[in-house]
């Protein structure tokens, strides 16, 4: 049974060749980020940060950093508010509000983004929404949601309830216990969600052009009008910073995970 | 808002939710659900409403009759779902074998594909689309080595065709494929491959008569969502396509942004929607929602 055979050999090696197919496309972009050249050539002629000064160096890359930060905390703050409470509703009860949220959840996940942005413009218009941060934080939200939700849905599978009912024995409100005994040990999947949140609201695009773009720019916006024009590597570096924070923030989820499950050994 | 909420808190003091009575439940259950539904309303359903309204208001059915009867707009609904059923199948291709393999893998062997399965995930559409661009261009690394071993006299035109959008929607849509498929292979119950072994299948015949029928439900389900997936795509079309592999989000931001015809973008919006809804409604009906979510939550 466990010898290696042929089969094996194929299957491990077509394995590698998808997951080269994965990988190899971001690192290309990484590798010209760091380019000395003037022109887009893989590989390198040879290594510089020039390109990385060049953005850090530009109020413009700043100031839609500063933005796409802004929209996606106020995104990530809401959709934890909002996300949390559904979990726990989700999670505990049965009913057919659960039935109509798992609906909304899959709708606001899946919904094409063009038609998250005409109608959100539609909708900005007469409300004086457009070209607010505020606006894109709300559209931004509904899509957050779902990643809370799903992600502490997830986490309160694994919670013993009965930790929550002895402090409601021991006389705590069940919303204190909640508040105290619960949200303390599912916080790591809170922070999943919400990082997750915030991940889906600096890239998303079309609602930021239809929303924020013509004023102010975010992050997503500015490489997508670089990307159309530019034959230099900047938008290499960019991108690159972008996914650096991505990578950061899946480090941050990673290490919050770990440390929830070295306790969850423990104790 | 705030003093609903504190109010029922101090009202559901004595009881334990199991012992509490029917109504009780039922309340503090709406009070969890209503912030929720409220801002998914305000926000998603309707403006999405004012969509639908929008594409009715000025003209009719007359916008719906020009989109479903010209030609320009007939092409590309077409390339449209054309692309998306490549893509699946394309997925499909690739990711089965991995969903498989992650499947059947040690513990530490899956950890570490499975990381690097999502790591691309959360990257940008845009950088992985702009990838392809400096891969295929005329002077990219593709054609460097098609050049250099001869494989080719003169630079081949890889970059604005069916293949280049085709390649960078499958490598934007393969994790979700690999994931949805490994959350459903973790189902199917792997004794019944031993049970096949003791009775003297060879692993190949264990895996084509009982692993792969018992897959097939997580197949279509992964086939379903990456193709609903890959319905709303912009950015990749618009940077690896050419006017020919024009889709369907597109045309609704040239018709909104650049054309200005509300009722025409609304219109398209509408249907692109409807079709949506129908293959979502599809999926809920035949698999359960934790199915997609259990990739998430890896």
């Amino acid at each position: 049974m466990t010898r290696t055979t042929i089969g094996d050999i194929a299957v491990n090696g077509f394995v590698g060749l998808v997951l080269a197919f994965l990988l190899f496309p971001v690192l290309v972009v990484v590798g010209i980020s760091f380019s000395s050249a003037e022109y887009l050539s893989f590989p390198p002629p040879s290594l510089s940060l020039r390109w990385y000064r060049a953005i850090f160096s530009n109020w413009q890359w700043i100031g839609a950093f500063l933005l796409t930060l802004q929209v996606g905390g106020i995104t990530m703050v809401l959709s934890s508010v909002l996300g949390v409470p559904a979990a726990f509703a989700l999670s505990r009860y049965s009913g057919r509000g659960q039935g109509l949220l798992n609906m909304l959840i899959l709708a606001a996940l899946i919904t094409p983004a063009v038609i998250k942005a005409i109608s959100i413009y539609l909708y900005y218009v007469p409300l004086g929404l457009l070209n607010t941060v505020w606006g894109l934080a709300f559209a931004h939200t509904v899509s957050g949601i779902p990643f809370v939700v799903i992600n502490v849905v997830a986490s309160l599978k694994n919670y013993d309830r009965n930790l929550e009912h002895a402090a409601i024995i021991h006389g705590a409100s069940p919303v204190r216990a909640a508040l105290g005994i619960t949200i303390p040990i599912v916080a790591p999947g809170i922070a999943v969600g919400a990082v997750f949140a915030f991940m889906q609201s600096a890239q998303e695009l079309l609602v930021a052009i239809f929303v924020l773009g013509t004023v102010q720019k975010p992050l997503s916006v500015k490489l997508w009008e670089g990307v159309q024009v530019a034959i230099d590597p900047t938008i290499a570096a960019a991108t690159t910073a972008v996914a650096g924070l991505v990578l950061l923030g899946l480090l941050a989820v990673m290490v919050v995970n770990s440390r929830t499950r070295a306790a969850a050994s423990v104790a | 808002m705030a003093s609903e909420l504190s109010l029922s808190i101090r009202s559901g003091r004595p009881a334990l939710p199991a012992a509490g009575s029917k109504a009780r439940p039922f309340i503090l259950q709406a009070i969890l659900l209503a912030p929720v539904f409220g801002w998914v309303t305000a926000f998603f359903l309707v403006p999405i409403g004012l969509m639908i309204w929008r594409s009715f208001a000025e003209a009719g059915l007359a916008p719906y009759v020009t989109i479903l009867t010209s030609p320009v707009y007939l092409k590309v609904l077409i390339t449209t779902l054309k692309i998306c059923l490549l893509t699946t199948l394309g997925c499909l291709a690739l990711g089965y074998p991995i969903a498989y393999v992650l499947t059947v893998a040690r513990p530490t062997v899956r950890g570490v594909v499975l990381i690097l399965v999502i790591l691309p995930y959360w990257l940008d559409y845009i950088v992985r689309s702009y990838s392809w661009m400096i891969l295929l261009g005329r002077r990219g690394l593709v054609n460097q080595l098609a050049l250099s071993l001869g494989l080719s006299e003169r630079p081949l035109s890889l970059l604005y065709t069916l293949f280049s959008v085709s390649i960078g929607m499958i490598q934007i849509l393969l994790p979700l494929m690999i994931l949805t498929l490994f959350g459903a292979m973790l189902r199917i119950d792997r004794h019944l491959l031993d049970a096949a072994a003791i009775h003297g299948a060879s692993r190949w015949r264990a895996f084509r008569t009982v692993f792969l029928p018992l897959s097939l439900p997580g197949v279509y389900a992964a086939g379903l969502l990456v193709f609903v997936s890959a319905l709303g795509f912009y950015i990749t079309p618009a940077l690896l396509g050419g006017p020919e592999q024009t889709m369907i989000s597109q045309t609704i931001m040239v018709l909104a942004s650049d054309l200005l015809n509300w009722p025409l973008a609304s219109a398209a919006g509408v249907l692109l929607l409807v079709v949506t809804t129908v293959l979502l409604a599809l999926y809920n009906r035949f698999f359960s929602l934790d199915r997609m979510f259990g990739g998430v939550t890896t």
